[in-house]
């Protein structure tokens, strides 16, 4: 517990230094934040055009669209928000910084992932949250064992997204190409702004199994809408903890053949 | 006209050598497009239509704007603002050549080499996927819509250029561009045909140029577009680059009071 206020600290301070050096230009930092909201407004907008014409897509109605939007955007936020030093993570790797990094009495991946948040993602956040809450509310009827396991597989949806991006990181070790992986990561995820039923097979169960977008982003909004299966919960739970371990061991193998050679 | 020649090919050569980015950019393009694609194929009936599209109009719209887009928004026009901010624009003052055809000639080779992965993609999917899509029988049309797609690709010139001009008075050069692709990926058409939005915003639209960089060449491709509003568009779209260049051309002499480069 110590350990864990301790490592809570640490973030804390690299998040403090991170957000000094994000606002040096506020105004950069105000165009930013404008960017994201408009982002998620625009595409709001679009699914309201969409639905008042379509009446539903892929047999979900327009609220229960809206909480699968809400739900990837607070997942692919909170991921963003936590995550961020992976996209700095090549620089790190290229300029010798990392050597300097495993030289600290820290978790090798503590840094890593989570070496400074995006304080703007937090904007984002909060109006994913209010979107959760009300789109949730207001879709049929949801009871406190749907909210529950909501909750539940959205942590599981959490834990898939830092195994990913412990991959990701694994594979910057081994290769250096980490932007654009991370970007693809991003991209495939992208995908699950909507509930995959819109894609059609092979495509949906890639998306599902092999990049588990549908595990992370669509199950949970399943669970709450009483439509996941006691089994899809379950597959969805072990499929998160097999991911997370399987990270782990990638990471461990990928800092076995880190050579320093750019230091 | 050699020069730039030579600066063109000088892009795709760089192209060539970093095979593995330019790779994952394009499937990352591709990931994008299916996004879209399955969105419309979902919502549009097998016989029906929506806003006025059948399903084969909605799906040609939807990967003509793919290939629209990879002719449009291919540019380096982004390295712009870093040139100018590291003072490496003082070489390029030194040299016998335009700083604005040079980075043009670069934007050349750049949409060359995507604009061929964007076919060989677009084939690919046409194979795997076998769309309905909408032919153009009319020249005239195909013709027409090759020309708003250069005007198109002159537009998205300046107003890169621009952007990148930026760095004359701030470091800070991202952001903006950042908010210009916000914009233009909802409002160029390439998400959705822009007359879906109710009509007072399509006015609005129809005065801005980012309905010009997508959404008006791929309309007159589909012939949804009268001979008058064919007419309009064209005259708007080129007023605009008229504009854009005036502009580009009077921030660029301004800049260049600005610049200055200590210690390079």
């Amino acid at each position: 517990m110590k350990k864990l206020a301790r490592y809570i600290i640490i973030w804390w301070k690299l998040t403090l230094g991170t957000s000094q050096i994000a606002f040096q230009s506020r105004f950069g930092a105000l165009l930013f934040l404008l960017g994201k909201l408009l982002r998620y407004i625009f595409f709001l907008l679009f699914l309201v055009l969409l639905i008042n014409r379509a009446k539903i897509i892929a047999g979900y109605t327009f609220l229960e669209i809206v909480l699968f939007y809400a739900t990837f955007n607070f997942l692919d936020t909170l991921s963003q928000f936590f995550f961020r030093n992976v996209y700095r993570f090549r620089q790190q790797i290229l300029n010798g910084y990392f050597d300097n990094l495993l030289l600290k009495p820290l978790p090798s991946l503590f840094h890593p992932l989570f070496g400074g948040s995006d304080m703007l993602d937090l904007v984002i956040l909060f109006f994913a949250t209010g979107f959760i809450f009300y789109a949730g509310l207001h879709s049929g009827q949801v009871t406190p064992l749907h909210i529950a396991l909501y909750i539940l597989l959205l942590l599981n949806g959490f834990v898939i997204t830092l195994g990913l991006h412990i991959i990701i990181l694994g594979i910057g070790i081994l290769s250096t190409a980490i932007d654009n992986t991370v970007m693809l990561y991003r991209d495939l995820t992208q995908m699950g702004r909507l509930p995959i039923e819109i894609y059609q097979e092979p495509l949906r169960g890639l998306i599902t199994f092999v990049i588990p977008v549908g595990i992370m982003m669509t199950y949970p909004v399943r669970a709450m809408l009483g439509l996941l299966s006691p089994t899809g919960v379950i597959i969805a739970l072990f499929f998160g903890v097999i991911l997370f371990l399987s990270s782990l061991w990638f990471w461990r193998y990928a800092l076995r053949h880190y050579t320093s050679a750019s230091n | 006209m050699k020069l730039y020649l030579q600066v063109a090919k000088n892009t795709w050569d760089e192209m060539t050598t970093y095979r593995f980015n330019f790779l994952m950019w394009r499937l990352r393009n591709v990931l994008q497009l299916l996004t879209v694609y399955y969105l419309w194929l979902a919502v549009t009936p097998q016989n029906g239509h929506i806003f006025g599209y059948s399903r084969s109009l909605i799906l040609t719209y939807i990967l003509g704007a793919s290939l629209v887009g990879s002719i449009v928004f291919s540019s380096r026009t982004q390295e712009i603002g870093e040139n100018i901010n590291l003072g490496e624009l003082s070489q390029f003052l030194v040299k016998p050549l335009r700083y604005l055809g040079y980075w043009f000639a670069r934007d050349i080779g750049d949409k060359l080499f995507n604009i061929i992965f964007s076919l060989g993609e677009l084939t690919l999917i046409y194979l795997v996927l076998r769309p309905a899509i909408y032919l153009q029988p009319h020249i005239g049309e195909v013709l027409l819509a090759s020309l708003a797609i250069l005007l198109a690709v002159v537009m998205n010139f300046f107003i890169g250029t621009l952007l990148g001009m930026i760095a004359f008075w701030s470091p800070e050069v991202w952001a903006p561009r950042f908010i210009f692709f916000t914009l233009v990926s909802f409002f160029a058409g390439g998400l959705f045909p822009l007359n879906i939005l109710p009509l007072p915003v399509q006015y609005v639209f129809a005065l801005l140029p980012f309905g010009y960089l997508q959404y008006f060449p791929i309309e007159i491709y589909l012939g949804k577009m009268s001979p008058l509003a064919i007419a309009q568009g064209f005259g708007i779209a080129l007023l605009w680059s008229v504009l854009l260049y005036l502009l580009v051309s009077r921030v660029w002499r301004k800049g260049l009071k600005m610049y200055s480069s200590e210690g390079n």
